[in-house]
């Protein structure tokens, strides 16, 4: 168990030894977004640019335009809080910058609502040629930092503070926009995203106790691929989208584009935090929002219980 | 009739080497003013035909771009090598575009796309849909940082080369631009070229009465750059200017000029910042600048 920020941070190394036009610009979060290993090992290669997002973005836009590809971290919240500047110098430049937000969601905790990228989608959704990534295990992060490296599109990976197991086996292949099954079930799909997924798929596993089995989806990157969601939705009667970001603009939006133009559309729900998010343990705040396993679980139970049969 | 000549002491070779060099800089100016000149008849026909765009801001930089485009910068086809130009102060961009015009970078057909639907000369710099945009711009404070970048990056490459960053006075309020100019004084950032265009007018009136800048050459050294300041309508002073500049570490020019300066003694519209000029105050201002083109300047 690790999170993946830290698959991230090794990844990383890892891949700028073999891509040298990799470069990191800072903004003070080396040690919290995982970029430190990286600065120790290609010092030339790292751009300090202190607590300053919207100079540092505007610098990575630049780097970019010269050939490099720079990956400019700090928190998920702080970073896309310079929508403006995202806006028009990495958007409207078209500049292959890799935007990386860390603490996603509300695993951040006791610091707040102050710190917790809970609207980060909802903003690097409007921008068209971002693409969102947001891996849920080891195996997917290093191949998304990967994929990433060798890309030139402006890009968004958001990335975990907390903890996350394998959902993936070792032969998964990420490709972009296209959500893979992890768990294969019945009646109702669960659609989830970074570190959701291993909660949905726990959650998969108390239900079966109760015997429902959904299916479980990650969704890690946006936009989303129209037809594999179609296919998806299309083979249940429910939809359940979690998602640790703010109830609207995320994922529900996306997903909810597609699915609810069905012609026989299933019924849609959508598990989210509804409002600013407060101070407080992460596993606490999980709770209290319904997105732990429990939590999870008793909605997936509920949408099939109230469903017409 | 060489050899007929008496040889020359060394002070008189000196003199007469600075007075030959004097006479092509003269020349040189002179070929400036007069494409600058062309540059306002060009932005002011685009302007007036679309019926929108910053004229004032336009015609305050003007000399700078022309000073930059026909003098200073080394812009290659392929724009990895060569100058880069970024106009932080993007709404002024009928002024670059202007100069691509004359300078015949783009077809002079264009003049009238001004702002149009589906047009490569949109209202503020976007770099997806020309090409001879290095960086898009248009909400202001945000070119330096990129410039900054851009400069890092061909330091990193080896490659010697400048990059050139037009700002507003009254852009210099946000507070991106002093986390650029405090990021590259600190890092001694080489290549890197800052110019002030500082009219002394923003949107709602004088720089002075909104939010004052306040010894803004102190705060520049104080920041780490090489300052200079100079007249920026004369393109003698601003050529000299851009030469004596730091090669080791970021210079700033600030150039004093006055917004909607057409020429030495005319001013479009009181230096207003976005008003458009009527039919009859631009024909005037054509007659103005014909003459002026006339008279050889």
């Amino acid at each position: 168990m690790s999170s993946t920020r830290d698959w991230f941070g090794t990844a990383l190394v890892e891949i700028a030894r073999e891509y040298d036009h990799v470069v990191v610009v800072n903004c003070d979060l080396a040690k919290a977004t995982r970029t430190l290993p990286f600065k120790e090992e290609f010092p030339d290669r790292f751009f300090e640019c202190g607590i300053a997002e919207a100079n540092a973005i505007g610098v990575a836009a630049g780097l970019a335009q010269e050939g490099f590809r720079p990956f400019v971290a700090s928190f998920g919240h702080f970073l896309t809080g310079k929508f403006l500047e995202i806006f028009q110098t990495v958007g409207l430049n078209d500049a292959g910058v890799v935007l990386v937000g860390t603490h996603a969601g509300l695993a951040i905790g006791r610091d707040g609502p102050t710190q917790m990228g809970l609207r980060d989608l909802a903003l690097m959704r409007t921008l068209p040629n971002v693409g969102v990534f947001q891996p849920a295990d080891g195996v997917e992060t290093w191949q998304m930092t990967a994929h990433l490296a060798t890309d030139r599109r402006p890009s968004y990976l958001r990335l975990c503070r907390q903890s996350l197991p394998e959902v993936h086996a070792d032969g998964y292949r990420f490709r972009f926009g296209i959500p893979h099954v992890v768990r294969a079930g019945a009646d109702v799909v669960v659609f989830a995203m970074g570190g959701t997924v291993p909660v949905a798929v726990e959650a998969a596993d108390r239900l079966a106790a109760r015997g429902i089995a959904p299916t479980v989806v990650n969704v890690s990157s946006l936009p989303v691929d129209r037809a594999t969601v179609e296919r998806l939705a299309g083979g249940h009667r429910q939809v359940l989208v979690v998602e640790d970001h703010y109830a609207v603009g995320g994922l529900a939006d996306e997903l909810g584009r597609i699915v609810l133009g069905l012609p026989d559309r299933p019924r849609y729900d959508v598990l989210a935090v509804p409002d600013y998010g407060q101070a407080g343990p992460p596993e606490d705040l999980y709770r209290r929002y319904r997105l732990d396993a429990p939590g999870i679980a008793d909605r997936v139970a509920a949408l099939l219980q109230d469903a017409p049969r | 009739m060489r050899g007929e000549r008496t040889v020359a002491g060394p002070a008189e070779r000196t003199d007469a080497a600075r007075a030959e060099r004097a006479d092509v800089a003269g020349a040189d100016a002179a070929r400036i003013a007069r494409l600058s000149t062309r540059c306002r008849l060009v932005l002011l026909e685009m302007i007036h035909r679309a019926g929108s765009g910053h004229a004032g801001s336009s015609l305050s930089c003007t000399d700078i771009i022309g000073v930059l485009k026909f003098d200073q910068m080394d812009r290659r086809a392929d724009r990895s090598t060569g100058d880069v130009f970024v106009l932080s102060k993007g709404h002024a961009v009928p002024a670059w575009y202007a100069a691509l015009i004359v300078d015949g970078d783009l077809p002079a057909e264009e003049v009238g796309t001004l702002r149009a639907l589906d047009s490569r000369l949109q209202g503020h710099p976007d770099r997806t849909r020309l090409g001879l945009v290095d960086v898009s711009t248009g909400a202001l404070g945000q070119g330096l940082s990129v410039a900054v970048g851009r400069a890092l990056a061909r330091r990193l490459h080896g490659r010697d080369s400048t990059v050139y960053c037009l700002l507003g006075d009254g852009e210099c309020q946000e507070g991106q631009v002093w986390e650029a100019f405090l990021y590259a004084g600190a890092h001694r950032v080489p290549g890197l070229v800052a110019i002030i265009d500082h009219n002394g007018g923003q949107s709602d009136g004088a720089v002075a009465d909104i939010l004052p800048l306040y010894s803004l050459p102190e705060k520049l050294r104080a920041f780490g750059w090489h300052v200079d300041e100079v007249d920026g309508h004369d393109h003698g002073a601003l050529r000299d200017v851009l030469r004596r500049r730091d090669r080791d570490r970021p210079s700033v020019i600030i150039a004093h000029t006055r917004k909607g300066r057409l020429g030495p003694d005319r001013v479009l519209l009181g230096g207003s910042h976005s008003d458009l000029p009527s039919a009859a105050e631009y024909a005037a201002a054509v007659d103005y600048l014909e003459t002026l083109l006339e008279q050889g300047s």
